[in-house]
């Protein structure tokens, strides 16, 4: 039973990155409409840039700052530089932010080197609760994930930011005849999202070791979070998260450890057929064709 | 029927994903007002392209390329085969696939279990290649017809991730992550396919067989339907077209072209592991074929011609070469939509009504 509850929370710390990475996409492709292949490059960019400035000395939690603001900025520029002219196009800005993964990652090896980075653990404290040995920082990496959910899912279904934001995917029309500026909601979203992408980055580099390649096999869990949920629905990614974390938790405890990506591949494929719409709804997402 | 393959600019209602003015603008089905039965013939502008090329293909040994630029020749052109597939699926169905070196996997590795378990050698695995290839594309193709878009892609995406995992897990009989060996090419008539001169005449040939059967494809009522299908697809059901049927068969073609690719790779590396066929390789063939231009014929061939050979003329480092491929990437996106091939093709219409 300890050794559950300790798997428990392991997979819960991991789940908590999952999630992070599910938010930014959910939002990113479910209400600004961009299908964003190169978000995980975006959280192994933010994770690099936290391991560079940790190793030149500064605070992990200031690093964590730094990496937000560096991948926000990324975001700033891929959206106005990239997906803004292919808004009309999802597919061709599919294919786009695929070249951009591509270059991301490649500009990282040729930066740094393609070998894996670590930082030391920034807390190293070990807390027991009840008999059940809790790393700290994996207790901080799930409560911040919680403070993000909680901000990100009021913002959207309360503020009036959130509403507009609703009402300009909506209808994107009648929205910008009401006076909301909808153009710049999408690159709102986008940012935020990829802001999200640098925290994850952030907090994985915390817990385990970084490659250049880290990012594509992040995406893949990222778009089957949002993806299980419900493209756009906040609440979908988190559970979709937690599904994610838990099959992967417990079948590197109880399974087969050597098949452990295929179990989330296939749940997100069977979900894709049998539920396209996602577990709690959600937007279809752009469509696309040619 | 006819009348619903040809009239792309005004199928498709203004919300669908792409705007089909800026994309079918140089339309690869201009009507040459020609036809014989089915088939659309080849209008004089396309049969001296088609003759150059061919001098081009079977002279370019004679240019002394050497080991290095020939051995790339060959590798271009299994890749290429692998596009054409990808191009008829993405070009005339517009259903995209970022997991197709699954598929050119499923080729290679039906011919390495053959010749490992069985003796047979490529002659013989050949058929089986592309049987499984063809079986294994209808068979992932099957959500297409419930997910559209972007979920079928990620859906592509997920199975030739897993389809890697299987490969790689596989024990003996896959070779787990060392993959597999494959003997040589046995000899036909007396020619020795070890040499790479003889090797790579044999991928022409293939090539040549794959842009055959794509063109007669493309410019039949097949692919008229297909482009109905892909334009609107509920005024194709309407008008009685199997909506499925087409693009489950136009899948299975691509598919068996991918299997070809794989097993020609598979004898050309004389080894396969399943970092060939993971997701990677995948990424970079849908980028090759956007790239190149799926619509048009030799779109896909260019593609692979300036993915294949341009670092080696640049003479740049893998990871250079990467980053430039993916600037190249982003610039084609954002000016020439419909790929390097549309762009050329549009550039000669224009030298072409300036100087009448």
């Amino acid at each position: 039973m300890q050794i559950f509850i300790q798997q428990l929370v392991n997979s819960l710390s991991v789940a908590s990155v999952t999630i992070l990475i599910g938010i930014g996409i959910t939002l990113i492709f479910g209400l600004a409409g961009i299908v964003n292949f190169a978000h995980g490059e975006f959280l192994m960019v933010g994770g690099m840039i936290t391991w560079f400035l940790v190793n030149s000395g500064v605070n992990f939690f200031v690093a964590l700052v730094g990496a937000m603001i560096c991948v926000g900025a990324l975001g700033l520029v891929a959206e106005r530089g990239l997906f803004r002219f292919t808004l009309e196009r999802p597919m061709n800005g599919f294919i786009m932010s695929i070249g951009l993964s591509v270059i991301l990652q490649h500009l990282v090896i040729r930066v740094f080197n393609e070998v894996q980075k670590t930082i030391p653990d920034p807390v190293g404290e070990v807390w027991v609760v009840g008999g059940v040995n809790i790393i700290a920082m994996r207790a901080i990496v799930v409560a911040l994930t919680a403070v993000v959910v909680a901000i990100t899912y009021f913002g959207i279904s309360r503020s009036r930011y959130g509403i507009a934001l609703r009402a300009s995917i909506a209808d994107p029309d009648t929205a910008a005849l009401m006076g909301i500026p909808v153009r710049r909601y999408v690159t709102g979203v986008f940012i935020y999202g990829s802001v999200l992408a640098g925290l994850g980055g952030a907090l994985m580099i915390a817990l385990f070791p970084i490659t250049p390649f880290t990012g594509s096999v992040v995406i893949i869990r990222g778009f089957a979070v949002s993806l299980i949920g419900g493209l756009g629905n906040v609440g979908g990614a988190v559970v979709g998260g937690l599904i994610l974390g838990l099959v992967d938790g417990l079948s590197a405890g109880y399974g087969f450890p050597e098949w452990t990506d295929a179990y989330a591949l296939v749940v997100m494929i069977v979900i894709l057929i049998v539920r396209p719409q996602g577990l709690l709804g959600g937007t279809l997402g752009p469509r696309a064709t040619g | 029927m006819k009348e619903v393959g040809e009239k792309p600019a005004s199928a498709g209602e203004p919300a669908r994903g792409i705007a089909p003015d800026r994309l079918t603008q140089p339309s690869p089905v201009r009507s040459s007002g020609r036809e014989f039965g089915w088939l659309r013939l080849p209008s004089g502008e396309e049969i001296v392209v088609a003759i150059i090329l061919t001098i081009f293909l079977i002279g370019f040994p004679w240019l002394h390329p050497g080991y290095r630029f020939l051995s790339l020749a060959i590798t271009t052109g299994f890749t290429a085969i692998a596009l054409y597939g990808l191009g008829l699926q993405f070009g005339q169905a517009g259903i995209m696939s970022v997991g197709h070196a699954a598929f050119m996997g499923i080729g290679a590795y039906t011919a390495g279990i053959l010749a490992g378990k069985l003796g047979i050698g490529f002659w013989g695995a050949l058929p089986f290649s592309v049987l499984f290839s063809a079986l294994f594309a209808g068979l992932i193709g099957l959500p297409s017809l419930r997910v559209s878009g972007q979920h079928y892609i990620i859906i592509t995406f997920c199975f030739c991730a897993l389809l890697n995992i299987a490969f790689t897990n596989g024990g003996s009989f896959t070779g787990g992550a060392t993959g597999l060996d494959v003997g040589s090419i046995d000899p036909v008539f007396g020619i020795n396919f070890d040499r790479l001169l003889n090797a790579y005449y044999l991928i022409v040939v293939a090539l040549f067989l794959c842009l055959l059967i794509t063109y007669l494809l493309v410019n039949s009522s097949y692919g008229r339907t297909l482009r109905a299908v892909r334009e609107n697809e509920v005024l194709a059901r309407a008008v009685g077209i199997n909506a499925n049927v087409q693009k489950i068969s136009v899948l299975m073609v691509s598919g068996a072209f991918a299997g070809v690719a794989g097993i020609l790779q598979a004898y050309y590396l004389r080894h396969i592991s399943p970092t060939l066929y993971g997701p990677f390789p995948s990424l970079y063939l849908a980028l090759m074929v956007m790239l190149g231009g799926s619509r048009l014929l030799y779109g896909p061939l260019i593609g692979a011609i300036i993915v294949s050979f341009l670092p080696e003329i640049m003479h740049l480092d893998p990871i250079d070469s990467r980053i430039a491929y993916g600037i190249c990437l982003l610039v084609v996106i954002l000016l020439l939509p419909g790929g390097v091939s549309a762009g050329l093709l549009n550039l000669y219409r224009r030298l072409l009504s300036k100087r009448r």
